[in-house]
């Protein structure tokens, strides 16, 4: 749950979050779209707790998981029940195979080797990765990259997921099989916030969160919000295909 | 002529066994805008940084305004052809946006004058004037994205090639660079652009490429109402 939330990047900036209230429950996931620079980046490093131990930042309002403030939490037991896959995931991987990438937590959670074998196959064949094991991930594409990153993450196993536009480089293939996921992972009873431009992609969350400017504009049943095609067009989130540039 | 030849282009990476790029035969003219789509893995990008010059042909020959693009530096072929990479972070490196869509037309010896109007009017297009004097990795994915594309187009390239430039934009200012690559390309400019933005290739794209497993698999040719008028 987060509580008015706010956020500057230095004491006396700009306010880049401006009073954020919403929740995610267990088995649910959440859409977030708006503008790009209205905030959804950095709500969402407010969320895994990349942000409240940054010395140069001013975060007010909480986040609460499970009923705890993530203040007071550590950020490595943080990393163990909040997963994100960044907007770029060149951040986050580091390690000469996809299998290395992907049994690098579990590892480190020291887990029996059986397991963490049982967990990577999980993984790798939820995302249709097993023919890139051996790959080096900085050598594949965006998208296969955005995939290695999501499976690095899915096998941490984390009860809370965010994505930051993990479809955005995504081909066709890629989107099916991340949204078949999403929606295993959601019966999996997980919680799930996926920041998105894509309106076609947000439609399988269950509710969407609109962003402008740092403020929470709209927040509701996806199918409804996105029926709203004047509230669409007029916050700019709307690329018909069928119209031309200069009639929109 | 087409300004740029890829005759019967491969390519393999170093210490690998397997090519990434098979027999790939394309010429692109001015004033068209090709889409070049095809799953993740397809070797699109691959084959984009070859058109520039970072990557070699293991076989087969590229040509720009009918030279052959080894005999070019990297420098010259730059001056011609504008690139955005698929992630901002790796083009952008000056102290401030300002600077950043500055930069090219400064080291080109431009006057004064003239690179502060066309960043003023490239900060302007992109809306990126607030952030004038910001450091440019502090930007958001989508800001950067729309640097690095203001930053290659205030060089007036003859032509360009975009890998992936809408990600992270929003409807908006996807609609807003929409209008600018139509322009360009009306104004004779050709530009070939990497994408798996389906609206997006639909709306702007005269020709659309598609690539599978290194191979070109298909070919629409010019279309539409620009291949009627041409």
């Amino acid at each position: 749950m987060v509580q008015g939330l706010t956020y500057r990047y230095q004491p006396g900036g700009p306010l880049v979050l401006k009073g954020i209230d919403f929740h995610v429950s267990r088995g649910e996931i959440v859409a977030v779209t708006g503008l790009s620079g209205c905030g959804k980046s950095t709500l969402c490093y407010c969320i895994c707790g990349a942000f409240h131990h940054n010395r140069d930042g001013v975060m007010t309002g909480q986040v609460l998981l499970n009923g705890k403030n993530i203040r007071e939490r550590r950020a490595a037991s943080l990393a163990l029940e909040v997963g994100m896959v960044f907007q770029d995931p060149d951040t986050q991987l580091f390690l000469p195979t996809v299998e290395d990438e992907i049994a690098f937590v579990p590892e480190n959670l020291c887990l029996p080797s059986a397991r963490i074998r049982e967990r990577v196959e999980q993984v790798l064949d939820l995302l249709g990765l097993a023919a890139l094991r051996e790959a080096n991930p900085h050598r594949l594409s965006g998208g296969e990259k955005h995939l290695v990153a999501l499976a690095a993450v899915l096998a941490l196993d984390p009860p809370v997921l965010i994505l930051d536009e993990v479809m955005s480089q995504l081909d066709q293939l890629g989107k099916e099989k991340v949204a078949a996921a999403l929606k295993r992972l959601r019966n999996m009873g997980k919680a799930i916030i996926a920041v998105e431009h894509n309106l076609e992609a947000v439609s399988l969350a269950d509710r969407l969160l609109v962003m402008e400017r740092g403020e929470l504009l709209s927040c509701g049943r996806t199918a409804e919000l996105l029926a709203d095609r004047e509230l669409m067009e007029a916050r700019g989130l709307l690329y018909d295909p069928s119209g031309s540039a200069q009639d929109s | 002529m087409s300004f740029l030849e890829i005759d019967h282009v491969s390519f393999t990476y170093p210490r690998h066994d397997k090519p990434v790029l098979t027999d790939v035969d394309l010429h692109f003219d001015q004033g068209v805008i090709t889409a070049l789509v095809g799953p993740n893995g397809s070797g699109k990008t691959t084959l984009t940084r070859l058109m520039i010059g970072v990557l070699r042909p293991s076989c087969g020959e590229i040509r720009l305004e009918r030279r052959p693009l080894v005999e070019y530096s990297l420098g010259e072929i730059g001056r011609r052809v504008g690139y955005v990479f698929q992630n901002p972070d790796l083009q952008l490196f000056c102290g401030s946006v300002a600077e950043e869509v500055g930069f090219g037309l400064a080291n080109r010896g431009c006057k004064q004058e003239t690179v502060m109007e066309r960043v003023a009017f490239y900060l302007d297009y992109f809306e990126l004037k607030d952030y004038a004097d910001v450091f440019p990795l502090h930007l958001s994915q989508g800001e950067k994205q729309r640097l690095a594309i203001a930053a290659v187009l205030a060089n007036d390239p003859l032509f360009l090639v975009l890998d992936e430039p809408t990600v992270g934009l929003d409807a908006y200012r996807k609609r807003l660079l929409e209008d600018y690559l139509k322009k360009i390309s009306r104004s004779g400019r050709g530009m070939v652009l990497v994408s798996h933005d389906t609206a997006f290739v639909d709306r702007v794209a005269e020709r659309v490429v598609i690539l599978e497993k290194g191979r070109v698999i298909e070919d629409s040719g010019r279309k539409g109402k620009a291949a009627d008028e041409a």
